[in-house]
Formats: structure tokens, C-alpha cells, sequence
């Protein structure tokens, strides 16, 4: 998402001509994407904290809006406010990293030196609210966006290539989920779906499961052993990791994308999925439910109830999008979330315009 | 066999797509020798060529382009399918009616059974265009070990294709050449793929289709894999047992071809146990080519004929002198279609064998890369420590004299191509900058802007492998056998890396695959009845061309007065000394030209 937002600021710098970098910890120079953002804009630090810190305390004098698109800059934020205290600084809240304790230094960040929070979904602002007690006129709530660089399908039909790949035919219905597979990360609720799968498998014959996403070999040996405990090797697909140009495709394939996750702190994956007329169903306890525009575009349910889950499945698998109910569902998603309308709320923050 | 070409385009008129097709069928045909064919589609403007060497029926049944009796199909054709008989035989029981006895209309039949599926069903070396007339799509496939070439190129609705890039120059469709390509010629010592000398051409990659839809002028690039994860191997002996097996079946089946075919034998172990093995199968008899010189310490007869010993057959044993060398030399660089520091080897054992009378040959290919047979596995463990400490702490490297110290300064640069090039690499980027007065942010953004490569992880003997099959063997090796085979009219086949057989090695676990302290200890274990000892348990260095001795004579080569600039001449000079290799060197010559 920080490069659809790299992109917008460039796009709204462009044309108000303001000056505008962006400034990358993890990446070097040579991951950038330039159709995102022009080299001169750009500074890749490649994990050298240090020099990141260095430069942007040297640079951040002359800034008027600083961006820190993690909390865990939080430093650099007190000091580029302590040595230029025009400098307006905001900060991105995503999810998790944020729905937690803190340490001092970062408390006092949001308290004191932060101007404005730019929170993902309603659920990140009030838990922004709820943990840090920051002041709720300090955080807006600004929603991701569909990447402007996806390509959004006009034809809904199955990729022919991927059918091939996993030895399926269109009758087969799929169920999606797209996550990461981390041992460390036991939220995103996938092991409910193989559940769910091992009771459905029965009543809708052909049904698979593709779990897609990159895994680590120990989370890798936990899911083929439940895959296996349920009885369901031949239902369940699991693709590793996916690379991004085919990703649009795998919503295709699909007929249903699930990821009942307990702790999304917007589930951009959603509103992808969506974007590709792919009816979704996601946890009710976390910034999903901003995706899906609280049950407009698709169905949260408590992820702690199995059953419910199952019902929910069956019943989109029981009823399944036409063609012309796919391309509205598109057309739904790509109206709320547009990187157009994201600019202009991005232009309004800025400039500290009230909303239309 | 064969060389291809073809064109698809809105804009130019047949007649003028024609022109061109023949055009690069023209600069093909050493690589087909026996026919010519060209099939043109007046409503889509797709015009196919085809050059053409017999290998399988050699009767006029096997022209090309080639349809179906119907004429749905089209088909330009460039390899073999070794499981073809196979899929035969499953067509005809699903009702499919043969006119040939070729392979390439057993393509055309499984496409019309299986539709893009009948892709992952071929087993084989090849590269083709086929044209579904009905769908109004043309497709480009790839073999998934990447053996048989196939170069494409995009410009606004006109796709064009080719085995050769010298095509695609020669028709005036990539007449501008890629700024970078010396920047990756001289770190790597060829052309890595997907790139190529011409701007906007680019390789096909492994394994991978492109989709060419005719009514919307547009394409997708896909891998058409079959995905599966198949249990891993843990056992030695079972382990043995299936490279045995799968080893000897890859070869029986890569044995298929109504014209004669033989053997490179070069003396080391993996071109020796493909000889032993198809010793055994051949019904007629085995033809081996071998090479020897006057220079000792280069000469490997003592274990050819260990070998030799062994089998029936013709044997044609080859000396090669450095005149030969110095009178070929320019003609090796003209067949090499892109710039490479590799394949003189190639080029000369296939002029012989083309001489000899053969027209396919099997060749040891592979096996270093699958069961780690290279310096790298080993030193790639020493990467791993270095990688631990910070990128920054390199970055002084690239102030030492020496060359070999130089080029640590590609730990600097946090990306998977600085590790396969501190491995396998040329020369270094300040290097590079030099030689080419180039500022070095440039040539660093040039080679380190690829963000297809995965990054390597573990830093074990897998992914020393990986490196090795996909980088150094794909676009080193892999290429420069294809097109100094094809220069003399010779397919050269390589059966270790048969699908199924490569699929083996990959499944056996890393711990009884890789050997810490013998290089391919599981390969040779598995052939231990079959293999002489002394082929594989030897001091002395393996088959190689006495190429320092012959460069450093060669009055072109070692004329530092010949050379551009203060860098270049220092490198000449310091190799006359015998203090850096002649790979290099022979990268500077070529690129001499251009500079």
C-alpha cells in the first residue's frame, strides 16, 4: 500500500508543484518500481538505519509534512519535530503494529509530536483510541486503495492456464484464500477453512481449496498435517508463494475468497479480490469489515464460530455470481476504493480542508 | 533439430511479413540444412518459416510448417519429443489419425485433444509457434529445462520470433542494440537471459508459454507447469535406485532418431556413464567423438579410452591444435550468434561429429549442476558467513589490486545475481565501469535491477544448484551448445536434464544428495558397477581446451595495443603475465569492437 500512496503524493505533488521523496529503510535503490514513483524521488537505504536517520534529520529541516508510514520511526519523528517544529508530522497506523502496548518513546510520539494519524480503517482509529487514549480529532480515517497498476478483468472466465496448472476444469468450484503462512502469525483463521472444507467436500462434489501465499517450513508441516488429520489431500491446493502478475488470474479461478482472519488491520487483500468480481468472506472483529463497506460488498462472520462460517461458504457456493453480478461487485469496489478519490482525500488532508 | 521463425503483424503487408519470414530463415539455415518451408495466414498476417534438419522420418512427411488434416493447426517445430511414440499411442486411442511418423504432428494432435494442457505432457528439448486458427491465438512454448532457444520480440501489434537473434537483426526487426549488453557481458561472461544483445528482444524463459491473442493483439507470458509437490527422497539406496533407473531411461529415450547418432565423450564421469548406458541400449552401434591435444597436460585419452574399452562401435578420437584454434577462431565468434566467453569446446567437437556423419548427439550436460559437481557448492557456504555481517563492510574491496579480491566487493550489494556473480562472475562493477567509461551507479543499476530472481535464502548446496541450472547453466552452457551445435548442423541432446529425470534429483534430499567431501559422490555411487574408477577418482583436472596457453600466443588477443583504453591494455598486459584468466580477456577482445 506505501507505494500506491508514493504514487498519489508524486501525482498530487506533481500538480500543486511541491516537492516530494520518498524514502525507503528495507528497500535499495534497485527495488524500485518506477512506474510507482521516478528515481530522483526516490532514496532506497537498503537497512541502513543509521544513514536513514542521519539524512532524514539533516533533510527533515526543510520539510513541511514528514509521512512515516510505520511506528517504529517513531524516532525520527521526535527529532525532525524537535529540530524543526514547523514540520507537520503524520504517521500511517496499519494494524497490529499498533493494536498494543507501546514503549514510552512511541506514546509520547503519538501524544506530542504527532500531528495527524492516518488510520487504515475505522477499527485501527478506535484502537488507536482505546490502547494510546490519543486524541480522536488527531486520527483520520483514510482506507487503502486498489493498487492503480492492478489490471481489473473484463471477462470473468477462467484462466485457461490455471485450470492446466492444477489439473482442474471450470466445473470445479474454489475456494481462495491468498495470506501469509507464518508459524508466528496464528490469526488469519485458514486452519477454520480446512475444517470447513473436510464437512463440505461432501455436499458439493469437486470443491477445492486453494491456500495460497508463502510459508515457512514449520507452518508448512502444521498445515499438511492437518490437511492430512481432515482428510482432505485432495481437496486442498496449496500454491506457495504467487507472483504478482498472475494474482488477478487467481481471483479469476475463484469463486469464493475466505480469509477469516482475527487481525486485519484493513485486508487490502479484500478489496483485490473484489476488484476482480470475487465475492468475499472475512472476520467481524477487525478493520475487514471496512473493506467489505460493513456487508455492502461482502459478508463478515465471527470467527470463532465454525459453524457459521460453513453456512456462509454454503451459501455462496449453493448460489453461485453470475457474469453480470461479478462486474457489479467490480464496479462496487473500484467506485469506494479508487486511488482518484484517495488522491483527493490525500489533497484535503494536506491542505487541512474540511471534508466534502 | 531445425531452426524457427515467424512473424505476426497488423501492420506490414504479407508480402512484406513474407519477406522478412524468408529473410530469417536465410540467416538459419546452418542450423537446417535439409528443407525449407514457410506457411502464411492472409486474415491474421502470420507468416511461419521453418528451416529444417531430419532427424525423426526423414521423408517429406516431416516438411514444415505443418497442419493438421484440417488445417486448424499450424505448427513451426524446433527439437525433439523423446516421449512422442507415448502420446502416439494415447491419441490414436482417443481417436486421432496420424499422416507421418513425426513427432511434430503428434504436437499438433495432443494441442487439438488436450488444448494448452498437451504443453506439460511433451517430454523433449524443444521450441515452437503454433497457430490455433479457430481461437485466432498463436502460442510460443519453451522445453522446461530451457535447451532449445526461442527469442521474441514486441512492438506495438507486430510479434516476431526466432531460434537466433542474428535473425531478428538480419530482417531489420531489432536492428538497435541494447545499450546494457556489455555491462552484463562482462560481469557474467555471456548474455544472461532474458536478455539479449538487441533491444526489446528477449528469450522466452523456461518452462513458459506466450499467448498471442490475434483479435485483441495483446499476450500473456505463463508457465504451463503442472503443479505437484512430490514427497521427498530420505533414503540412499532408494535414491541410487531411481537415478539409475530414471537415468537410463532418459537416455534410452533420448536415443530415438532415424539418422545416425553418437556420443560426446570427453573422459570425465558424466559424459562417461551416458556412454556406458547408451552402450547398452543402442541396437545399432554407438558412435563416440572425442578430442585430444598436443599439450599433455590437456590430454585425457588415457581415460576416454578407459571408456572406449568398454563399448562397441565407432570411435573417432580428434586432435585439435592450436592452428586450428587461431584459423577457426574467427569463424567460432562469427556462429556465436551473441557474445560469449564459452563454447569454443562445443564448436569444435560438433564440427567432428558433423563430420563423422552424425546429425544428434547425447551429451554429459547437467549432472554438475543436479548432484554438485562445481566449486560453488562448497564455497557458498562460505558466502553464507560473509552475508551475515553488514553489506557496507565490503565496500573497501573494491579498492584492492587484485583482481580476485575485486570482486568481493559484490557483497556491497544486497541481491541474489551479486552472489551468483561473486560465485561465477567476470569482472567487477568498478571494473566494468572502467573498462567501458561508464559512471558505476549506472553499471550497478544495469545488473542489479532484476527483480524476478528470488532471493536465496538458506545458502546451501540447493541453492548452489539453483544458481548453477538457472543461471550459469541456462545461459552459459545451455545456449552456447545450442548454437555452436546448430552453426554445424548437430543436435545436441542432453539427457540429465530429462523432466523426469531432473525431477528425481530434485526430490532427493539435500543431506544424501550433496557430499561435502566428493564432488557428485551419489551419482557416481549409483554407477559405481558400471563406472571405471579411475574415470572419477583422479588428482588431475578434468577435460578442458588449453585456451590460456593458445590466447596468450595469439597475436590478436594478446596485442594490448589493439585494446581501448588504460584499463583494458593493464588487463591484457597482466594476463601475457599469466595473472588472470583467459575468459576475461577473451570478453575484453569481443567486445573490442563496439567499444
Amino acid at each position: 500500500m506505501t507505494r500506491t500512496m508514493a504514487h498519489s503524493l508524486n501525482i498530487i505533488s506533481k500538480q500543486q508543484q511541491w516537492d516530494f521523496k520518498l524514502w525507503s529503510l528495507y528497500d535499495s535503490r534497485y527495488d524500485l518500481m518506477s512506474e510507482y514513483l521516478a528515481k530522483e524521488n526516490f532514496v532506497g537505504f537498503g537497512r541502513s538505519k543509521m544513514k536513514l536517520a542521519l539524512d532524514t534529520i539533516s533533510k527533515g529541516r526543510k520539510a513541511d509534512i514528514l509521512i512515516l508510514s510505520h511506528i517504529n520511526l517513531a524516532l525520527i519523528g521526535v527529532i525532525v519535530k524537535i529540530l524543526n517544529p514547523k514540520c507537520k508530522i503524520w504517521l500511517v497506523a496499519h494494524g497490529i503494529e499498533v493494536w498494543r502496548p507501546l514503549s514510552f518513546l512511541k506514546t509520547s510520539f503519538l501524544k506530542k509530536f504527532c500531528n495527524q494519524i492516518i488510520c487504515v480503517s475505522n477499527f485501527t482509529k478506535h484502537q488507536m483510541i482505546k490502547w494510546h487514549n490519543v486524541d480522536s480529532s488527531k486520527c483520520v480515517v483514510l482506507n487503502n486503495v486498489i493498487d492503480p497498476f492492478i489490471i481489473h478483468p473484463e471477462e470473468f472466465e477462467k484462466p485457461e492456464y490455471l485450470l492446466n496448472r492444477y489439473s482442474l476444469t471450470a466445473e470445479n468450484q474454489v475456494i481462495f484464500t491468498l495470506t501469509r503462512l507464518a508459524s508466528s502469525e496464528q490469526y488469519k483463521g485458514y486452519e477454520l477453512v480446512i475444517k470447513a472444507i473436510s464437512h463440505l467436500k461432501e455436499k458439493f462434489s469437486g470443491l477445492k481449496y486453494i491456500l495460497a501465499g508463502q510459508y515457512d517450513a514449520t507452518e508448512e508441516t502444521r498445515i499438511k498435517d492437518l490437511i492430512s488429520s481432515y482428510n482432505v489431500k485432495n481437496e486442498v491446493i496449496l500454491t506457495g508463494f504467487l507472483s504478482e502478475r498472475e494474482l488477478a488470474d487467481y481471483f479469476l479461478l475463484a469463486d469464493l475468497f475466505v480469509l477469516p482472519s482475527k487481525k486485519e488491520g484493513f485486508g487490502i487483500v479484500f478489496i483485490e479480490a473484489l476488484s476482480c468480481g470475487l465475492p468475499v468472506i472475512c472476520g467481524n472483529a477487525d478493520g475487514s469489515v471496512d473493506a467489505i463497506r460493513n456487508g455492502e460488498l461482502g459478508t463478515a462472520i465471527n470467527v470463532n464460530d465454525q459453524d457459521e462460517l460453513e453456512k456462509t461458504i454454503s451459501s455462496y457456493l449453493r448460489s453461485p455470481l453470475t457474469v453480470k453480478t461479478r462486474h457489479k461487485l467490480q464496479q462496487q469496489c473500484l467506485q469506494y476504493f479508487n486511488e482518484n478519490d484517495y488522491q483527493q482525500n490525500l489533497l484535503r488532508l494536506i491542505k487541512d480542508e474540511p471534508a466534502a | 533439430m531445425c531452426r524457427i521463425a515467424g512473424i505476426v503483424s497488423k501492420r506490414s503487408s504479407l508480402q512484406e511479413t513474407r519477406e522478412k519470414v524468408i529473410k530469417m530463415c536465410h540467416a538459419l539455415e546452418h542450423g537446417g540444412p535439409d528443407d525449407e518451408g514457410i506457411y502464411s495466414d492472409e486474415n491474421s498476417g502470420l507468416v511461419f518459416g521453418h528451416r529444417r534438419l531430419s532427424i525423426i522420418d526423414l521423408s517429406k512427411n516431416g516438411h514444415q510448417p505443418m497442419s493438421d488434416v484440417q488445417n486448424k493447426v499450424w505448427i513451426t517445430f524446433n527439437g525433439e519429443i523423446y516421449n512422442y511414440l507415448d502420446l502416439k499411442e494415447k491419441l490414436v486411442s482417443l481417436g486421432a489419425r496420424f499422416n507421418s511418423n513425426t513427432d511434430t504432428e503428434v504436437i499438433i494432435q495432443a494441442y487439438l485433444h488436450w488444448g494448452m494442457s498437451s504443453f506439460s505432457k511433451l517430454r523433449g528439448i524443444f521450441a515452437f509457434g503454433l497457430y490455433d486458427t479457430e481461437k485466432k491465438r498463436t502460442y510460443l512454448v519453451r522445453d522446461s529445462s530451457g535447451v532449445k532457444p526461442l527469442y521474441y520480440h514486441i512492438e506495438d501489434t507486430e510479434l516476431s520470433f526466432a531460434s537466433e537473434v542474428r535473425a531478428l537483426k538480419k530482417a531489420g526487426i531489432a536492428t538497435e542494440a541494447d545499450k546494457s549488453w556489455q555491462v552484463r557481458f562482462l560481469a557474467y561472461g555471456h548474455i544472461p537471459e532474458p536478455y539479449t544483445t538487441q533491444k526489446d528482444v528477449f528469450s522466452l524463459p523456461k518452462g513458459e508459454f506466450l499467448c498471442w491473442d490475434h483479435k485483441k493483439d495483446t499476450f500473456e507470458i505463463h508457465s504451463y507447469h503442472v503443479a505437484n509437490s512430490p514427497a521427498k527422497i530420505y533414503d540412499v539406496q532408494e535414491a541410487r535406485e531411481l537415478i539409475r533407473t530414471g537415468l537410463t531411461r532418459a537416455v534410452e529415450r533420448q536415443l530415438v532418431a532415424d539418422a545416425p547418432i553418437g556420443v560426446f565423450l570427453s573422459g570425465g564421469t558424466d559424459s562417461s556413464i551416458i556412454t556406458l548406458l547408451a552402450n547398452q541400449h543402442q541396437l545399432a552401434q554407438l558412435k563416440t567423438i572425442s578430442i585430444f591435444f598436443n599439450e599433455k597436460a590437456y590430454d585425457e585419452r588415457m581415460y576416454q579410452n578407459l571408456v572406449l574399452e568398454e563399448i562397441k562401435g565407432e570411435k573417432y578420437a580428434h586432435l585439435v591444435r592450436q592452428e586450428d584454434f587461431e584459423e577457426f577462431l574467427p569463424q567460432i565468434i562469427g556462429d556465436m550468434d551473441m557474445p560469449t566467453t564459452d563454447g569454443i569446446n562445443t564448436w569444435f567437437i560438433s564440427r567432428f561429429a558433423h563430420q563423422d556423419g552424425l546429425k544428434a548427439v547425447l551429451s554429459g550436460v547437467g549432472a554438475d549442476e543436479l548432484f554438485g559437481g562445481y566449486p560453488s557448492f562448497s564455497r557458498i557456504k562460505f558466502l553464507k558467513k560473509l552475508r551475515q555481517f553488514p553489506p557496507v563492510s565490503f565496500s573497501a574491496a573494491r579498492l584492492f589490486s587484485s583482481d580476485k579480491y575485486r570482486k568481493i566487493s559484490f557483497l556491497t550489494y544486497n541481491h541474489p545475481i551479486a552472489d551468483y556473480l561473486l560465485l561465477r562472475g567476470h569482472y567487477s562493477p568498478t571494473d566494468i565501469a572502467d573498462i567501458l567509461n561508464m559512471d558505476l551507479g549506472e553499471v550497478e543499476d544495469i545488473l542489479f535491477n532484476n527483480k524476478s530472481i528470488t532471493k536465496i535464502k538458506n545458502y546451501n548446496e540447493e541453492d548452489a544448484a539453483w544458481l548453477e541450472l538457472n543461471l550459469y547453466m541456462q545461459n552459459q552452457l545451455l545456449r552456447d551448445t545450442d548454437v555452436m551445435g546448430m552453426s554445424h548442423g548437430l543436435e545436441v541432446r542432453v539427457p540429465f536434464l530429462d523432466e523426469d529425470f531432473k525431477a528425481i534429483a530434485e526430490r532427493i534430499s539435500i543431506d544424501i544428495r550433496f557430499d561435502e567431501n566428493q564432488p557428485k559422490k551419489l551419482l557416481i555411487d549409483s554407477f559405481n558397477n558400471l563406472l571405471p574408477r579411475a574415470v572419477w577418482d583422479r588428482s588431475k583436472m578434468g577435460f578442458t581446451f588449453p585456451l590460456q596457453q593458445w590466447m596468450r600466443e595469439h597475436h590478436e588477443i594478446n596485442n594490448e595495443n589493439s585494446y581501448h583504453g588504460k584499463r583494458a591494455r593493464k588487463i591484457v598486459k597482466d594476463f601475457k603475465k599469466n595473472t588472470m584468466h583467459w575468459s576475461k580477456v577473451f570478453a575484453l577482445y569481443q567486445i573490442q569492437r563496439y567499444v
